[in-house]
């Protein structure tokens, strides 16, 4: 007992760092069984309420197998009468491409905080939020109920959301011209259209041509989408097969489908690459 | 003949980024501008072709015919009509990459052109010859077709002088025209300045001291906003330590009167200027 202190038990109750530790590590513990506990139970608890099964899941399985084999093979006899509905959605992406790039520019112009004055870029910058914020599917429901069925709500709808996100993107590239290069064309005497004319539109055309052709992409394959719910087109082929249980025809759509949205993208990947190609250095 | 009276820019919490500058260039002169960075000249250069707003003072530009050109002025048009009269070359040259060289130099005159016929007809086949005659001055005529974005940083500074040539100005306004170039280069742009001097005076902004003593004729030294030193492009040592100087202490010797507060230091400006709070 000569050298007490050195072997010194702790005490009950003490609080040393490393009880802490625990104390700490066990509070963890608890902590991730009590949540996985609520995960297990929020499971549980709505696979009743919605009546799910996984003996549906099963069921499904079995019972989708002969449906899929129903798909096969594909009816290749609609191919010549499919290709004009091919061209329809074709012709609808492409007209609402060129559309959409045409009237994104002035919007784009307006909306850039190096070119246009405050209220009308907040203007803009609004009107563009609000085009953007509406999916093309809620657009062409309201169109629909406007213009009836068929491809001009379609047409409408694809051309509304294509300047919507090319004047987004077209904004963002204006406001990063160099601001030198604006200030030494202005600092000739010349106005500010003339500005826009020789220093703004050459930088930014490039971009334009490149992000419409992504655009163009993306509108062949909301066109089938908009197609099936009544925009006419490819799409709309589909969904009617679809409907009369026809699935040999549905199939063969399917695979045109694929077909176009791959030849589209094999297309505008070339055509991009040859306009940025061609307009860096010549 | 460009005459700067007075030419007061300040920050808004009071700060004096330049601070009563006064001085007038005339003919057969090529004036240099010289100072640390944010000392105030490339600012000075900016309120002469109106991009950035002086508080207060006046900068008039007299024509031959006894006519003044103010970029001073409040009114759009009246700044436009007296920026025809300014050649300006930047540092790093500024040209519109995605056109061709020539048509780069063209846009000198964009400010003689009618809006509407630049943006449906273009430019003549007149203006064109012309443009390649300024194109010619530089040595640079048979890049004519080339894209801008495609050359050298030198010879983007030379086609932004063929630029200022074309646009026939009573004075040209060099800012760092060789900061971002090799000697070599560097060289070269002065010996294409200082020929175009004796037609049209030339200021403009440097940061090479012995370039300046063998090209210019005039050297004006800027240091925190007020002028200190206006004379022969020749400088001593002392003269130069005067200029730039060891600290940001208060300068050695203060041409006009002295006795005020040590207006900003570099930083403050570059941000002022960044935000748009001047201009």
């Amino acid at each position: 007992m000569a050298s007490a202190g050195f072997f010194q038990t702790v005490p009950a109750g003490q609080d040393t760092p490393f009880m802490q530790w625990k104390r700490g590590i066990a509070m963890q513990r608890w902590k991730q069984v009590a949540i996985a506990v609520l995960l297990i139970a929020l499971v549980w608890l709505s696979a009743w309420r919605c009546e799910v099964h996984i003996a549906t899941f099963v069921l499904g399985v079995n019972k989708g197998l002969p449906i899929v084999e129903m798909f096969f093979p594909p009816e290749w006899g609609d191919i010549l009468g499919m290709l004009p509905a091919l061209g329809v959605t074709t012709v609808m992406a492409l007209i609402a491409t060129i559309f959409g790039m045409i009237f994104s520019l002035p919007c784009a112009l307006a909306a850039s905080t190096n070119i246009a004055p405050k209220p009308v870029r907040l203007v803009m910058r609004c009107f563009i939020a609000l085009e953007r914020g509406l999916p093309e599917i809620v657009q062409l429901l309201l169109l629909i109920a406007i213009f009836g069925l068929g491809a001009i709500p379609g047409l409408l709808a694809l051309c509304i959301s294509s300047i919507g996100m090319l004047a987004k993107l077209l904004a963002d590239g204006i406001e990063e011209i160099e601001p030198h290069m604006l200030e030494a064309v202005a600092g000739t005497g010349a106005t500010s259209s003339q500005v826009v004319r020789y220093a703004v539109i050459p930088e930014i055309l490039p971009a334009l041509l490149a992000q419409g052709l992504f655009r163009f992409e993306f509108n062949v394959r909301a066109g089938v989408i908009l197609g099936a719910l009544g925009a006419g087109g490819i799409g709309y082929i589909m969904s009617t097969a679809m409907a009369s249980l026809d699935y040999q025809r549905a199939c063969m759509a399917t695979l045109l489908t694929l077909a176009l949205t791959f030849g589209t993208e094999r297309v505008s990947d070339f055509l991009r690459s040859r306009v940025l190609r061609g307009g860096m250095l010549k | 003949m460009l005459r700067v009276s007075n030419i007061v820019v300040t920050l808004p919490n009071g700060k004096r980024l330049v601070d009563d500058i006064s001085f007038t260039v005339g003919r057969g002169e090529f004036v240099a501008v010289l100072g640390s960075s944010g000392a105030g000249k490339s600012l000075t250069l900016r309120c002469i072709v109106g991009l950035t707003k002086p508080n207060q003072g006046e900068i008039a530009l007299e024509g031959p015919t006894g006519k003044t050109y103010k970029t001073t002025t409040r009114k759009a048009s009246e700044l436009r009509r007296a920026r025809r009269h300014i050649g300006l070359i930047f540092q790093g040259a500024n040209l519109v990459k995605r056109l061709t060289v020539l048509e780069n130099v063209m846009l000198g005159r964009l400010g003689y052109i009618n809006p509407l016929r630049s943006w449906f007809f273009g430019f003549k086949d007149s203006e064109a010859r012309d443009a390649m005659m300024a194109l010619d001055r530089v040595k640079l005529a048979h890049f004519a077709a080339r894209m801008a974005g495609s050359l050298s940083g030198g010879e983007m500074q030379r086609v932004s002088i063929a630029r200022a040539i074309y646009q026939r100005p009573l004075i040209y306004l060099a800012d760092e025209p060789i900061s971002s170039l090799d000697p070599k280069n560097a060289e070269s742009i002065m010996k294409i300045l200082q020929p175009l001097s004796r037609e049209t005076p030339v200021i403009g902004a440097f940061h090479q001291p012995a370039l300046v003593a063998k090209y210019c004729t005039r050297a004006i030294g800027v240091r925190m906003g007020k002028i200190v030193y206006d004379g022969p492009a020749q400088m001593s040592p002392r003269e130069l330590e005067n200029i730039y100087g060891g600290t940001d202490s208060e300068p050695l010797i203060t041409m006009g009167d002295t006795g005020q507060q040590p207006p900003f230091y570099g930083s403050d400006m570059q941000r002022a200027l960044h935000e748009g709070v001047i201009a």
